[in-house]
């Protein structure tokens, strides 16, 4: 088993079903420190790739660009540019191929954080969803089954919560409460804990 | 709010519509979510030029759509950045096989969304690449010059591209030409008055009613200082020595000037500010070859100006010369 446009459908399905809730709780962590508009940005885009993923084309590269242009679609926010940063540029690392490896997950990983950082302006120990995508590269270097991928990207994405909760945000909106933002959980790297949560192990 | 509008959600489509029944020979709206406007006869067999930005502003953007200026431009609320999907769709009816330039006034959501739109155009085969106006000589220091917001320079970038795209220029050479007519534009505004954007209903920012701020951006961002209003000429003096601190004129260089409403200023007022600037420019030297007075880039019902210079050489002064066919644009 490989990773395909299947994979991808198949993780956007999932997700999509449980993002009522998740979106519910992002938007109230995120009206403690931002604008209050992540939920709103993670329902809206999930329902949306939702609705295209039958017309997605078996170009790897091509079904994570078109996922990108579904989620820009909904949202304006500064999440869904991101998320939308992030398929791209795993999109055009994967163009013209049906196929990827599971082990090469974590480097497709790695090209979406460093788009995010280079379009974003934001950097690693700042407190924000790429400090949680950090810790899952490192986690699921080397592995080679989707199972035990998730369950050490699952494990890692928490152990970051943890471990920032009682640090500054140092960008965005956030960095404005700086202070008070000092033992509250980012907004951003609890939705990477659920996300990745919410992929199906297959 | 006192304005002549329906529905604050519907405004920006609504006007788009009375653009393209106004002009029906040279506006058409196009795109999944009608937010991409296009020339009704695309061009062939040149170089596509797209630009797209917030709304509120007209004719910047979509206004200078035209055979000699855009093939096709993406709409978005007023005051804000389209998303990225109708500057792909904008892309991809300008391109007739020769690429793409995208003529991108600087601004964070503007500019994120353009890059991302070329990275699409490139996964389809297209070659789209920026070119970035910043010519607010009040919105960050010489040394900062590529913070700058982009105003009402995007004018001339967008008439001197557009007619370098017509006259069969290469993708490079249309943006080496745009670039150099953005390096040379220097543009600072003056605000007597706020604007409204109908979806918040208040105006944007307050001002006394005898206080002016110079250099203030588009959408009510800060400029240089607030002052009481003087004379015409008084203010026009400050202006031009924000542009020529700026950039100091030589005795000898030729330049044109834009003087430009902001959507509230009478045109009366707008050649008061011409006359002194005129004076004031030929006085240190300068040869003002291409003269223009009108509401060029706007920033709704706000009363006031601003004042763009560009310095001319014998290319940049064919190609904005050249003949257009744009509804705000006489030859």
């Amino acid at each position: 088993m490989s990773f395909t446009t299947k994979s991808i459908q198949n993780t956007i399905s999932e997700i999509q079903q449980v993002v009522d809730p998740i979106g519910a709780e992002l938007n109230e962590l995120d009206g403690r420190l931002g604008d209050g508009d992540l939920g709103v940005t993670m329902i809206n885009g999930f329902n949306n790739m939702k609705s295209i993923i039958d017309d997605m084309p078996e170009d790897l590269g091509q079904a994570l660009f078109s996922a990108a242009k579904a989620m820009t679609a909904v949202s304006g926010s500064s999440f869904g540019t991101l998320m939308a940063t992030a398929l791209m540029a795993a999109g055009k690392a994967t163009k013209g191929r049906e196929a990827a490896e599971w082990s090469e997950v974590p480097e497709l990983l790695q090209l979406a954080q460093d788009a995010m950082i280079s379009r974003g302006g934001a950097s690693l120990g700042d407190k924000t969803l790429l400090d949680s995508l950090d810790a899952v590269i490192k986690a699921t270097t080397g592995i080679n089954d989707p199972e035990e991928m998730q369950k050490a990207a699952s494990n890692a994405a928490k152990e970051a919560l943890a471990e920032f909760i009682n640090k500054p945000n140092k960008i965005g909106r956030a960095r404005v409460y700086a202070e008070k933002s000092i033992g509250l959980e980012d907004p951003g790297m609890v939705a990477i804990c659920r996300l990745v949560d919410a992929i199906p192990a297959k | 709010m006192k304005k002549l509008i329906n529905n604050p959600d519907k405004y920006v489509d609504e006007v788009l519509e009375g653009m393209a029944l106004t002009y029906p020979d040279i506006y058409a709206i196009g795109g999944a979510t009608g937010r991409m406007l296009h020339r009704v006869t695309p061009a062939q067999d040149k170089v596509g030029v797209v630009s797209g930005g917030g709304f509120g502003h007209i004719p910047v953007f979509a206004g200078y759509i035209g055979e000699g200026f855009l093939d096709a431009c993406a709409v978005g609320d007023v005051f804000a950045s389209p998303d990225m999907n109708p500057m792909l769709e904008s892309i991809k009816f300008a391109d007739k096989g020769k690429g793409v330039l995208c003529i991108v006034a600087n601004y964070g959501g503007d500019r994120m969304n353009f890059d991302m739109a070329c990275e699409m155009a490139e996964m389809d085969d297209i070659e789209a690449i920026k070119v970035i106006v910043a010519d607010d000589v009040a919105s960050a220091s010489k040394e900062e010059a590529k913070k700058r917001r982009g105003v009402a320079g995007f004018v001339y970038v967008s008439k001197i591209a557009g007619a370098a795209a017509a006259k069969g220029y290469t993708l490079s050479q249309v943006a080496d030409v745009a670039q150099k007519a953005s390096d040379n534009c220097r543009s600072i505004g003056v605000a007597l008055s706020s604007c409204t954007v109908p979806q918040a209903g208040k105006p944007t920012f307050v001002i006394a009613e005898d206080e002016i701020e110079i250099g203030m951006g588009i959408h009510g961002e800060p400029g240089v200082g607030r002052s009481k209003i003087g004379t015409v000429d008084e203010t026009v003096d400050k202006m031009l020595s924000h542009l020529l601190a700026d950039r100091p004129a030589q005795a000898g260089d030729r330049m044109a000037i834009l003087v430009n409403g902001l959507g509230g200023t009478p045109i009366e007022e707008l050649y008061l500010i011409l006359r002194r600037a005129k004076a004031q420019l030929e006085d240190v030297g300068v040869k003002l070859e291409h003269i223009r007075v009108g509401n060029y880039a706007t920033s709704m019902e706000m009363a006031g100006a601003s004042i763009t210079l560009m310095q001319l050489d014998d290319e940049l002064e064919t190609l904005l010369t050249a003949d257009a066919v744009c509804p705000f644009w006489e030859n």
